[in-house]
């Protein structure tokens, strides 16, 4: 008995994986799409999609939004279908992709792997198709490229983004005596120091600016984007701990919450980072005078009829770095062709359709207050959003905008390293910060080694 | 001539062992045919989704296995980088896994101190159990319920009860002076002893198998020694305790495993109190159990052959474990009314 509840430890790893091991080796043969062959628009053809949106009004959103392909291209079918869990989408997809049940769309939340679909030729090159239709990518923004394109390989294209920046409290600010938002990272720590309200015990009531990784949607990388910060070098090696832009980032961070003291900031953390996607939100609900957040705030400020006065306005630049002020993380919503579909010519249609068709855009843009990626889009009079959004539509077209992390092809786990080391420097559990962003390279080099065939 | 022409009589009376051999053999074929046919959906069963599935892990742990391309063997890789001995081609000299040991230490933490609470915690309470005259079923039901509830339930309920600032239980423990209320799972210190917290609350199933074995130790053993003149605790060290070293050593063997496959309650509780979705163990990697760790190197980063590996050095330790276990039972296990 003891023997067989062993081995259902080693088992059960395995089960699942069974099927697509048995798999693992095939499919890689499937035919890419070919641009030369002719389109049949006489014999029907269904295409089936995979998407992540699971609430109601958006399922529905995007099954209307949708209904123009069908419109435009009428024997084409599509058969929708919802993925619950948008947090196992990626793993699930390869799974059926080694199995031959992908479907011929798909539409991922994330594009942490696709360097890996791209890398392992899971997800179809749309190269020869952009180029044989003459498709532009300048009719995106140039961040597009940092999520969608690994090596050459242009695997994937936006459908909507995500854009960062910071919301600020416009009642706290002129409470405080501010006029405007900060546009350095010297003021932005000023600035937090002076909006920080705390209770008779010490306890903080209202942060002027949480800087703790995984606070609503910041991470480490993101405060050393300020600096230009870099996380690899040409030969693709990790260069936390020689690019100065990380230790400045960690250095400043460190030193806000050693302001705030350690086991407040943590206090404060545990009281709201649960809340992040409740009308209970601590920005929503005024205690952070300014938050390093998403677009799609503005949307879910305006469904929680969230009684605050805020404007938004790109994230601060390091002091030396003021041509970064504008820049952020952008990245989001992609689709893409997984490899195996039987009508790769039909997909790539979908695939244009949904990254580039101007009313399917608008419509799914005030739907879900995603920023629009392509221009046309962008300035479309159909688009209703508030004022504060132009913000996110001014980062999404920076020059210096990118996805973070970089894609590599094993994915992006390697950025737990980071994070995880950066948990303990904030509280002073990190030791020497150049030591320990050493080992954070280390630890990355070795991932990355570990993560790819010798 | 008569010897070289036998008679059909004596030529039958030779082929009959013969003929009742092969008949035999026929018989035991068919029996045997019939076993394996009764036995067939737990062989298959077994096959394909235990023992097919282990050689397949075994394999893969020496290879390098990314769920997309073929395995390549790469030999002894796997585990060197796991232990951080030997040169990896391709890796520096001492290159290793950083969480491994963390995840190690972590896992025989929970077993080191979770095993014998669970065990001291479900005989005590069993015992008390076995003091009421009236109710005993709603009690025994209630101390029972709470094993029912799904593990990811009870840990995103213990999430909100141990909630540092909005927590019932801190609140309470900040009306007391002079007492600080912990961190619970946003403090390093704190997380795992939540956990056990978590743990013992969902202790109703011992409970029940102690309480089973507390109730079958033959009233007899106590009059016996209660002639004797013994006190209380004499009357559980020489009576009680003997008589449930069975179900002790069935708890501890199903305690060892369980901690070496802990995962569910680290996972939820580590990811909902921080808001996050990797699995590095939250807060500061205290909660990254050897389960949690394996997990995320199967399934995120995609190393199933490193990850297979990782099985399989759990599987030897439990392995391990078991048979110390099992040879030493005989020294204090008491089986039968012997004591070996």
């Amino acid at each position: 008995m003891k023997r067989h509840l062993s081995a259902v430890l080693v088992a059960a790893i395995a089960i699942g994986l069974l099927l697509a091991g048995a798999t693992a080796c095939g499919g890689s043969d499937s035919s890419s799409p070919s641009p030369a062959a002719s389109l049949d628009t006489t014999t029907p053809v269904t295409l089936t999609i995979w998407h992540p949106w699971t609430v109601k009004s958006e399922k529905e959103g995007f099954a209307t939004a949708i209904a123009g392909f069908e419109e435009k291209y009428p024997w084409i079918t599509l058969k929708i279908v919802t993925f619950p869990n948008s947090d196992e989408f990626d793993q699930t997809l390869i799974k059926n992709i080694n199995a031959g049940t992908a479907p011929d769309v798909a539409i991922s939340f994330g594009p942490d792997y696709v360097g890996k679909y791209a890398a392992d030729g899971l997800w179809e090159d749309l190269t020869p198709m952009m180029n044989a239709d003459n498709f532009d990518m300048s009719v995106f923004a140039p961040g597009a490229l940092t999520y969608t394109s690994y090596q050459g390989k242009q695997v994937a294209l936006p459908v909507l983004t995500d854009a960062y920046g910071l919301y600020y409290n416009k009642t706290m600010f002129a409470k405080a005596g501010l006029t405007e938002p900060p546009k350095t990272m010297s003021e932005l720590m000023d600035d937090a120091k002076k909006l920080t309200v705390r209770n008779a015990d010490g306890d903080i009531d209202v942060a002027g600016f949480v800087p703790l990784n995984a606070f609503n949607e910041l991470g480490p990388s993101d405060l050393a984007k300020a600096w230009g910060a870099k996380w690899f070098d040409a030969d693709n090696q990790p260069q936390i701990a020689t690019d100065p832009g990380w230790a400045a980032a960690l250095t400043w961070q460190k030193e806000l919450v050693d302001w705030y003291g350690a086991e407040a900031i943590t206090k404060f953390n545990a009281a709201w980072v649960d809340k992040e996607w409740t009308p209970d939100q601590v920005f929503e609900t005024g205690h952070v005078a300014m938050i390093w957040d998403g677009e799609w705030r503005t949307k879910m400020i305006e469904n929680d009829k969230a009684d605050i006065d805020y404007a938004t306005a790109p994230f601060p630049a390091a002091d030396d770095h003021p041509e970064l002020y504008g820049a952020g993380r952008v990245g989001g919503t992609i689709c893409g062709i997984p490899r195996g579909t039987e009508h790769p010519q039909e997909a790539w249609l979908l695939v244009q359709y949904m990254s580039t068709d101007t009313d399917f855009l608008v419509a799914l843009a005030n739907m879900l207050g995603n920023v629009p990626t392509t221009k046309e889009s962008a300035a479309s009079p159909d688009l209703v959003m508030p004022d504060q959004m132009q913000t996110f539509i001014d980062v999404w077209n920076n020059q210096y905008s990118e996805f973070q992390p970089p894609l590599q092809a094993i994915g992006a786990t390697y950025a737990d390293f980071l994070n995880g080391y950066d948990d303990k420097w904030v509280v002073g559990k990190g030791g020497d910060l150049q030591t320990g962003l050493e080992k954070v390279d280390e630890d990355i080099a070795n991932e990355l080694a570990m993560g790819q065939a010798p | 001539m008569s010897e070289a022409k036998a008679s059909p009589a004596s030529s039958l009376a030779r082929r009959a062992p013969a003929e009742r051999r092969r008949q035999r053999r026929r018989s035991a074929v068919r029996r045997y045919a019939q076993v394996l046919l009764f036995l067939s959906p737990w062989i298959i069963g077994f096959v394909a989704f235990t023992l097919g599935p282990m050689i397949l892990s075994l394999w893969w742990s020496f290879c390098h296995y990314d769920m997309v391309n073929a395995p390549q063997w790469i030999g002894l890789a796997n585990f060197k980088f796991m232990f951080g001995v030997g040169q990896i081609q391709g890796l520096p000299p001492g290159a290793h896994d950083p969480y491994y040991w963390l995840s190690v230490r972590n896992t025989l933490w929970i077993i080191a101190f979770g095993v014998p609470l669970r065990i001291v915690f479900g005989m005590v309470t069993a015992m008390l159990l076995t003091r009421p005259k009236r109710g005993v079923n709603t009690y025994r039901t209630l101390f029972y319920a709470p094993s029912m509830v799904p593990r990811v339930a009870t840990a995103l309920v213990f999430v909100y009860l141990l909630n540092p600032v909005s927590g019932p239980i801190n609140r309470i423990i900040d009306a007391i002076p002079g007492l600080d209320s912990p961190l619970w799972f946003f403090d390093p210190a704190w997380a795992k002893p939540a956990l056990l917290i978590m743990g013992l609350w969902g202790i109703g199933d011992a409970i029940v198998i102690y309480l089973a074995g507390l109730l079958n130790v033959p009233r007899d053993l106590y009059e016996a020694i209660a002639i004797e003149g013994a006190n209380w605790w004499q009357r559980f060290r020489y009576v009680t305790l003997p008589m449930i070293t069975p179900v002790i050593f069935f708890t501890l063997i199903m305690g060892i495993i369980d901690g070496f496959q802990y995962f569910d309650q680290a996972y939820v509780a580590g990811n909902t109190a921080s808001g996050q979705n990797a699995v590095l163990g939250q807060p500061q990697g205290s909660l990254l159990f050897y389960g949690l760790w394996l997990y995320e190197k199967a399934f995120r980063s995609f190393q199933m052959g490193y990850a297979s590996a990782m099985a399989w050095i759990m599987f030897i330790a439990t392995m391990i474990c078991t048979v110390v276990l099992l040879a030493t039972s005989r020294r204090w296990v008491h089986y039968g009314g012997r004591l070996q």
